[in-house]
């Protein structure tokens, strides 16, 4: 296989499996991988329809998902993943009401299918119907209670309905089943900051401390340490020792940001907003 | 000259209207603002985005009814996804009010693109960061990108822009432009989304993934000034 088409196929690859949203890279990769390279792809081709099929409705270019949709449907005529793509492409078209029922035909035949139930969430969602996509995403989450992705997926649509109480508690669902994730961690801890109050927001800082432990790298969880061991220690409400513990926190935190920042200019040569 | 809402006066046979500056815009953007917030919204089409908008810090600014308007001459692109959590924007809003302070500006405005194509009112997110930063400047606005008539050639602007009254976010008339020099925004906006500029505008969120991701976007701005 050519070098050029095996680079193409790893990008493709890579922003399959780290779940990116790059619809015009993909399609600008995709569309050139079919067009000229298809021969070489062997069996991967049909993933690589299906990865770039998404990625055309997200550009618009129905003509390219149609295409894409042709050729899965004359390889595998009878597939449910398949006829969820059909479904897709007519979400894209607004088409809401036939998507429904493809949907719906698709969960007759098989009631365990969570990529159709999960699309009429989505359409729940694109229709700006949060609470009912609230309710059936919390019917799903009784049945599948392991899937992490509806998990998140949850807690994002209680952040912005401003329910955090509802939020943390799925953060709390994948903290547990994924304890070394700094990113669960952080995100808990932003979302007890936000709740307010002095138990959420020692909470927060705790959980920033967390995630920092996981990944010292991790930027939000600094300034999130920073920012709550500040509140904290200008709290009326605490003791003098929590106090002085939080602006310790809050001076350590600080000195590691600065030093970030330090870092930062050495690598880029120029000087940077500083707190 | 009549302050407030329209008034209607008789002299003779002929009646005029006499507006206060409700029609004339009371704000005005630079082409890098435009160009810039908009480059925010492109670059990220599937999620909500907001940023803040900022204006040159005078002293004092008058208080009449006929003031001039606001410039906008910048604009720093903030965060994309979820916009509703609280310690990240006050970080940004900290480091963005040094920055200004170091540049003789001021957090003067608020802007957002909801997530959803026909979803072009403010919701409380918005309202809420438009309200903080009018502590610090009172004629702060609140300007939403309407998405549904985001197009590549930018052939009508698309902002709609509230402003406070009454404890309520009011939409201001929006049938005049609100850019300094509506042709050339328009031209360079349309040049920098052709050529995909976008992919490398740089939000508050990128900042934090990694520092060196320069959230005042100098390249932008070259290319800005290039295309002028």
């Amino acid at each position: 296989m050519s070098s050029l088409s095996a680079e193409m196929r790893d990008k493709l690859r890579k922003w399959r499996e780290e779940n990116y949203r790059n619809s015009e890279q993909i399609v600008d990769v995709g569309e050139e991988l079919i067009n000229e390279h298809a021969s070489k792809l062997g069996d991967d081709i049909w993933i690589i329809y299906e990865q770039v099929m998404i990625a055309a409705l997200d550009c618009s270019r129905d003509d390219l998902a149609l295409s894409c949709l042709q050729e899965l449907k004359r390889q595998f005529p009878d597939s449910h993943r398949v006829k969820r793509l059909v479904g897709m492409r007519l979400e894209a078209l607004e088409r809401y009401e036939d998507a429904n029922k493809l949907y719906d035909s698709i969960l007759q035949d098989d009631p365990t299918n969570t990529a159709a139930r999960k699309r009429k969430i989505a359409i729940l969602k694109a229709q700006g119907k949060s609470t009912e996509a609230i309710r059936e995403l919390n019917e799903y989450l009784e049945q599948f209670v392991g899937d992490l992705e509806a998990w998140h997926e949850l807690s994002e649509l209680y952040i912005n309905e401003h329910d955090y109480a509802k939020a943390a508690f799925c953060l709390e669902e994948l903290m547990m089943t994924n304890p070394h994730n700094h990113l669960y961690c952080e995100q808990y801890a932003e979302v007890k900051y936000t709740q307010g109050g002095l138990e959420n927001l020692e909470l927060s800082r705790k959980y920033f401390a967390q995630a920092l432990k996981l990944n010292n790298r991790n930027m939000r969880a600094l300034f999130g340490l920073y920012m709550s061991a500040s509140h904290i220690a200008a709290s009326p409400k605490v003791s003098a020792k929590v106090k002085k513990d939080n602006v310790k926190y809050a001076a350590w935190a600080a000195t590691q940001i600065n030093r970030a920042y330090q870092v930062r200019e050495r690598a880029v040569g120029t000087k940077s907003p500083l707190i | 000259m009549l302050y407030g809402t329209g008034v209607s006066h008789q002299c003779g046979n002929c009646e005029w209207r006499i507006w206060s500056d409700f029609k004339t815009m009371t704000v005005k953007l630079t082409t890098q603002a435009y160009c810039k917030m908009l480059l925010h919204a492109a670059k990220y089409p599937h999620c909500a985005v907001n940023g803040l908008l900022v204006a040159e810090r005078q002293r004092e600014r008058r208080r009449d009814g006929h003031g001039v308007p606001v410039l906008y001459v910048d604009c720093v692109p903030l965060f994309h996804g979820t916009l509703a959590l609280a310690p990240m924007l006050e970080v940004a809003l900290n480091l963005i009010d040094t920055w200004c302070k170091e540049n003789r500006y001021v957090i003067a405005g608020y802007y957002q693109a909801n997530e959803r194509i026909k979803d072009f009112r403010p919701n409380q997110v918005a309202e809420k960061v438009a309200a903080r930063i009018s502590e610090n400047f009172s004629e702060a606005t609140l300007i939403v990108v309407d998405n549904s008539k985001f197009t590549m050639d930018c052939y009508e602007p698309i902002l709609t822009i509230f402003e406070h009254h009454e404890n309520k976010w009011k939409c201001r008339d929006s049938t005049g432009d609100c850019c300094e020099d509506w042709v050339e925004a328009q031209k360079i906006t349309a040049a920098l989304l052709e050529s995909r500029s976008y992919e490398n505008l740089i939000d508050f969120d990128n900042h934090l993934d990694d520092l060196r991701n320069d959230w005042t976007n100098p390249e932008i701005n070259k290319s800005v000034l290039h295309l002028c």
